[in-house]
């Protein structure tokens, strides 16, 4: 499959959902063709994934348009697009779908950013109608373990991890297939 | 040890602390007898990557509870200004809600000008320990916690780079390498730092404190107090890593190993690049400061400071090659430190790690 991924953050950004972003995408680019349409400056690499990445520093209309453009470039040959939400991304998603009409699936990576939504109106209104015929992932994978130098390797956390990003993968695996 | 930048200051001092002290009288502060920030080398320290300038930094009670504090004072400019700047960070951090739960402030008792002088006053925390007389795991823990606090605000909107440029100022590859020509380091580490550009421009944009080492703040409670404000900026995620891992390097070698292993283990190749960049900038910063010291130091100063290059040139060769600066190495430089050092500066050294 051609995948679309569009997430507002990504690394050297360390906010959630940018790690999962990333570790998703090396993943999935396993078996797919992998695009991710994000912000940021210089992006970290990964292999065999396009990232498409636009400058947060330029003013907000610009960096909105420039979104825009990407995002369209990216999806018009793509079999599904998998979204995080956030309003960076839902105004260019809501007009690029609304002409393009993919399949789409999304997650909501920014709990704040959509709690915040259900409290003004019109962030409300652009965020239904980014995801308006979306399907709604809601399991996620455990955020990766950290070895400490000091303390011993926690091998069964990592391999708890490794368990629930295969959980993870089933589930986006079946919600792809039935879009 | 060089007699005219001596002289000067003893003469500055001399000078503010006779004017000072009947205004702390009047705001109701007594100074101590003993000023541990007054002696030793202080004279010969000016900061290089922040805001610079000639301040007093004085230890004293208030007279209504005998509560101690910290009197910073400064009647030049240049010291006003880096006194504003600095409480206009502390203002800032708090504005945009950046890192604050970690990083805490003193509290401020007066920020007033009086008789053309700027005083600031705060709150004196004491603690329990020093932060090297704590167990390694528990430095461990307090410098990741900062670090990851440091890292959490990355200036990545529009509207934020404004706000943080106008107050903390930011730095990206272009000043780094800019910077880096000026410390006149060796070619080999100048074409590192310029072959690795990118990698370096792609952690930038991150609050960064480029002077976190353990007498820039001190820990009570468990809550960790920031004391100087003034060298946060927007720059490379790993600068302020680079300055604290080279310091424990000569300080506490175990914790900079672990804290290179964290990265190794837990952070992307591209991020580990980026450390050992910062290590050499900051490396070649230090070694040109010691450089600048030699033409202002004689006798036992003049040869301390030629070790202090030497040593810290040591540390460069072993970051430059992926090694540890050799055991023995630290040793010897020890050695010859503890040997060189004035009473006076032996002094200032007590408890200030």
């Amino acid at each position: 499959m051609r995948l679309v991924l569009v997430s507002p953050l990504y690394p050297p950004d360390v906010a959630w959902p940018a790690p999962y972003v990333k570790e998703l995408a090396k993943r999935l680019a396993k078996e797919h063709i992998v695009t991710i349409v994000t912000y940021g400056h210089l992006p970290e690499q990964v292999p065999d994934v396009k990232i498409i990445a636009i400058d947060k520093r330029r003013p907000l209309i610009l960096r909105l348009i420039a979104y825009v453009v990407a995002l369209w470039r990216a999806t018009r040959n793509a079999d599904l697009v998998y979204a995080q939400n956030g309003p960076s991304v839902e105004l260019p998603l809501a007009i690029v779908n609304f002409f393009l009409q993919r399949p789409l699936v999304m997650q909501w990576g920014d709990t704040p950013a959509h709690e915040y939504a259900q409290k003004h109106f019109s962030r409300r209104a652009i965020e239904r109608a980014a995801f308006a015929h979306a399907k709604v992932i809601t399991d996620a994978p455990s955020a990766k373990p950290e070895i400490l130098p000091l303390e011993p390797r926690p091998d069964a956390a990592l391999a708890e991890w490794e368990r629930s990003w295969n959980t993870h993968l089933q589930s986006l695996k079946k919600e792809f297939q039935n879009v | 040890m060089s007699k005219d930048a001596k002289q000067l200051w003893e003469g500055y001092k001399a000078r503010e602390l006779a004017v000072i002290k009947p205004i702390l009288q009047k705001l109701g502060f007594e100074l101590a007898d003993e000023q541990p920030h007054l002696g030793g080398e202080r004279y010969l320290m000016q900061a290089v990557t922040t805001q610079s300038g000639k301040k007093l930094i004085l230890i004293g009670h208030r007279v209504s509870d005998g509560k101690k504090v910290v009197i910073k004072t400064a009647a030049e400019p240049a010291g006003k200004r880096e006194l504003r700047h600095e409480r206009r960070c502390r203002q800032v951090l708090k504005e945009i809600g950046f890192a604050y739960q970690v990083f805490f402030s003193p509290e401020e008792i007066i920020f007033t000008e009086r008789d053309g002088r700027l005083i600031s006053i705060q709150a004196f925390i004491e603690q329990e320990k020093t932060f090297l007389e704590r167990p390694l795991k528990e430095q461990f823990d307090f410098a990741l916690k900062a670090f990851k606090a440091q890292e959490s605000a990355h200036a990545t909107t529009y509207k934020h780079v404004r706000i943080i440029e106008r107050t903390f100022g930011s730095m990206g590859a272009d000043g780094y390498l800019h910077l880096g020509k000026t410390f006149n380091i060796d070619t080999a580490a100048r074409e590192f730092l310029e072959k690795n550009k990118n990698t370096i421009d792609q952690y930038c944009g991150f609050l960064t404190h480029t002077d976190f080492v353990p007498h820039n703040f001190r820990i009570k409670d468990g809550t960790m107090y920031l004391l100087d404000h003034s060298s946060l900026r927007f720059g490379n995620k790993y600068e302020g890593w680079a300055r604290f891992i080279n310091f424990m390097e000569l300080h506490n070698p175990p914790l900079a190993a672990a804290l290179v292993q964290y990265v190794r283990d837990n952070r992307t190749q591209e991020e580990l690049l980026a450390l050992k960049c910062m290590r050499i900038y900051r490396l070649g910063e230090i070694i040109w400061y010691y450089r600048n010291t030699l033409p202002q130091s004689t006798g036992d100063l003049l040869k301390l400071n030629e070790a202090r290059v030497h040593f810290w040139s040591e540390a460069l060769k072993a970051v430059s090659n992926d090694r540890e600066v050799p055991f023995a190495t630290i040793e010897s430089y020890k050695k010859t430190r503890d040997t060189l050092r004035s009473e006076d500066e032996k002094r200032r050294q007590v408890g200030l790690h």
